[in-house]
């Protein structure tokens, strides 16, 4: 069984959600990331300028820290923020208060005085710090010295924020998801609720609680309703033909039952007469089938029809008349172009064309021709022969149905009459002349398509 | 002629097995298609009646199968609808020509008789030869305008012989295609008929119609035309 829509959509927004969703957390978090790492080195960076703040001058012009910084971070030990000050000479060396248990390894190298260099730093413990280290050139008097000041911050603090971040982050997006999913789904629902509709319609007209598919349908729906609602009437109108076809063939049966009935219940009925009683009422119920089938053959029109090209119709129709009227040696002229179309039921067609091919096979003496052209966005159909045609004063008979028009040879009204029926439940429109190839001339009009 | 009538409904197909037979057809007789086919690939048919409707292998396919078996004798398609989308694919299938229910028996006659002829290359109803003329419309023989009076099995025969003139036909064949199946191929009716044809179409023993050639079978001499 296919997927339904529902599915297919509410799995398509799932996935397209949660993409879109984890790359904007991605995105959120790798931003807040750099904006944090950003705001440590510049917290690195005011430290180093608050030491440098503090800093004083010894007796000889040196550089001494206090005992006590003006950033209570140097004085506790816990804060997780050390300094250290060496001259790189070796001859001074400070450390800060907060370095009190604290194992580090600090670099020494030789910068470049006044640009801060960044970098990271384990100690013994395995605890990470960011680092900076800043070298300045110390005035003496008549001479200079030059000091590496280092301050290194306890990433501990940096990483929980960050992991705080990240929890609430995912937690909120997860949240966010849920609640569009949630949201999603109940506009499936509503959108999707006039398909469910047509379905359950559907069903209730199946069941035959309902006529026709009613209610008001979104514009979306209404080609779709309104084709199922004449594809309904048709076939209700059909059924009911059905019916009354079947209750027409019934009762007429019943007199010709009743006469051969009568006809055997009398005892002096003699065989002879019995015979032609039977003779002629067989005939009767011939007739009265004949009419009835030649009614249900005609079924009107379509609903959706594919239009029905034309040609292959007719070529497959000769083909067959070619093999039946064997040896009659007809000339056959065909002008049908492809592109003929017919709207309506291809049984129709070939009923329509078989019973006029048929007629001019007949009767012609050596010339049949079907033309059939696109006329005014209608169809035309012409069929012709070179018979010896039908008198004016005979056609409307013709044209009734049972009757013949020629004795000699069979069948030729009924067809005609079939036709008729035929064309008249396609609104069309048959006209009956005489041909310049000399004999019968049919003509067929369909107009165009109703344009609803 | 022998003949194959695939028809499901047994009143008709009872009906037409006995005026075929009535006829001088050698009648084969189906209620289906499935008996059909074997009937049709098996015996030596001149001609099939084959109903649309049937029910299991429909006539439209019996009539392919056959077909595609390389079974080429002529095929009148029976259908109780009349439509022309069951003719024309009837006729597509291989059959050659189509009647609709309900029919005349003379009629279906009339309609074998032409297609037998058709098949065996004359186009003409009428087959003339030398002093005898056999019409197959009206299943009559002259003898110089002499009506040749012949019942129905000895017409038959004749027929059989005159559509296939100047050919060695042996007794076998000509059984067969005179007689259905349960027929006693030893008896010497055929013997009989040809004597008595013989008789019939030559009392003066000048024009010698039929030849016998020991135990090869039997040649109709005449040629065709005045």
């Amino acid at each position: 069984m296919r997927r339904s829509i529902h599915f297919r959509l509410l799995m398509a927004a799932t996935l397209v959600l949660v993409a879109f969703l984890g790359l904007a957390g991605i995105a959120v978090e790798r931003a807040y990331h750099s904006s944090s790492r950003q705001a440590l080195r510049e917290g690195l960076l005011a430290s180093v300028y608050s030491l440098l703040a503090a800093a004083q001058e010894d007796e000889r012009g040196g550089m001494r820290l206090p005992e006590v910084l003006p950033d209570p971070r140097f004085n506790r030990p816990d804060s997780g923020r050390v300094a250290t000050v060496t001259a790189l000479n070796g001859d001074y060396r400070w450390r800060s208060a907060s370095a009190l248990g604290r194992r580090l390894a600090w670099p020494s190298a030789s910068l470049e005085p006044g640009r801060p260099v960044y970098g990271r730093l384990k100690d013994a413990e395995g605890h990470r710090y960011a680092l900076i280290q800043f070298a300045i050139v110390w005035e003496l008097d008549g001479g200079e010295r030059r000091y590496l000041i280092s301050v290194a911050e306890d990433m501990a603090g940096f990483d929980a924020e960050q992991s705080a971040f990240r929890r609430t982050l995912w937690l909120w997006l997860a949240g966010v998801a849920l609640v569009l999913l949630l949201a999603q789904g109940v506009v499936l629902r509503w959108g999707l609720r006039p398909l469910r509709q047509v379905a359950n319609a559907l069903r209730e007209v199946e069941a035959g609680r309902a006529e026709r598919l009613d209610g008001d349908y979104p514009v979306e729906l209404r080609g779709l309703t309104d084709n199922i609602n004449s594809f309904i009437d048709q076939s209700t109108r059909r059924q009911t033909r059905y019916r009354h076809s079947l209750d027409d063939l019934a009762h007429s049966l019943k007199t010709p039952m009743a006469v051969l009935q009568g006809a055997l219940e009398r005892q002096d009925t003699g065989c002879e007469e019995l015979r032609r009683t039977a003779a002629e009422q067989l005939a009767r119920m011939q007739a009265i089938v004949g009419r009835q089938l030649q009614r249900a053959a005609a079924s009107g029109g379509r609903v959706l029809a594919k239009p029905v090209a034309v040609r292959p119709v007719v070529e497959r129709l000769i083909a067959s008349l070619r093999k039946v009227y064997h040896q009659r040696r007809l000339e056959v002229a065909l002008e049908v172009p492809e592109t003929g179309a017919f709207r309506g039921d291809q049984t129709d067609l070939m009923e329509i064309l078989g019973n006029l091919l048929d007629n001019a096979f007949k009767h012609a003496r050596r010339q049949v021709r079907i033309r059939a052209y696109t006329k005014d966005g209608g169809l035309e159909v012409t069929v012709e022969d070179d018979g010896p045609g039908i008198p004016a004063e005979m056609r409307e008979a013709v044209l009734q149905r049972g009757t013949r028009g020629d004795e000699s040879v069979a069948g030729q009204g009924i067809g005609l009459a079939t036709v008729r029926e035929i064309v008249s439940a396609y609104n069309a429109r048959l006209v009956l002349t005489d041909s310049p190839l000399g004999g019968t001339r049919i003509v067929i009009h369909w107009p165009p398509a109703r344009t609803h | 002629m022998r003949v194959l009538v695939v028809e499901d409904e047994t009143a008709l197909r009872d009906q037409l097995r006995e005026r075929l037979t009535r006829e001088g057809f050698a009648v084969d007789a189906a209620p289906d298609g499935e008996e059909g086919l074997f009937l049709g690939r098996e015996y030596p048919v001149d001609v099939g009646i084959v109903d649309l409707g049937l029910p299991g292998l429909s006539g439209i396919d019996l009539i392919k199968q056959l077909r595609e078996a390389g079974r080429d004798f002529p095929i009148l398609i029976l259908t109780a609808r009349g439509n022309w989308q069951d003719k024309v694919e009837g006729l597509e299938a291989g059959a050659d020509d189509y009647l609709v229910k309900p029919f005349h028996v003379e009629e279906l006659l009339a309609r074998l008789n032409a297609l037998l002829r058709r098949a065996a290359g004359w186009s003409q109803p009428v087959l003339t030869f030398g002093p005898l003329v056999l019409d197959t419309r009206t299943q009559s023989v002259r003898r110089d305008g002499e009506v040749v009076d012949l019942t129905a099995y000895e017409y038959r025969v004749l027929e059989y012989l005159m559509l296939h003139p100047g050919e060695v036909i042996s007794k076998t064949e000509l059984t067969e295609h005179i007689y259905y199946q349960d027929f006693d191929r030893d008896s010497n009716v055929l013997e009989v008929f040809i004597g008595r044809l013989r008789r019939k179409l030559d009392p003066g023993g000048a024009l010698k119609p039929i030849e016998t050639l020991r135990g090869r079978g039997y040649r109709f001499t005449l040629s065709a035309g005045q």
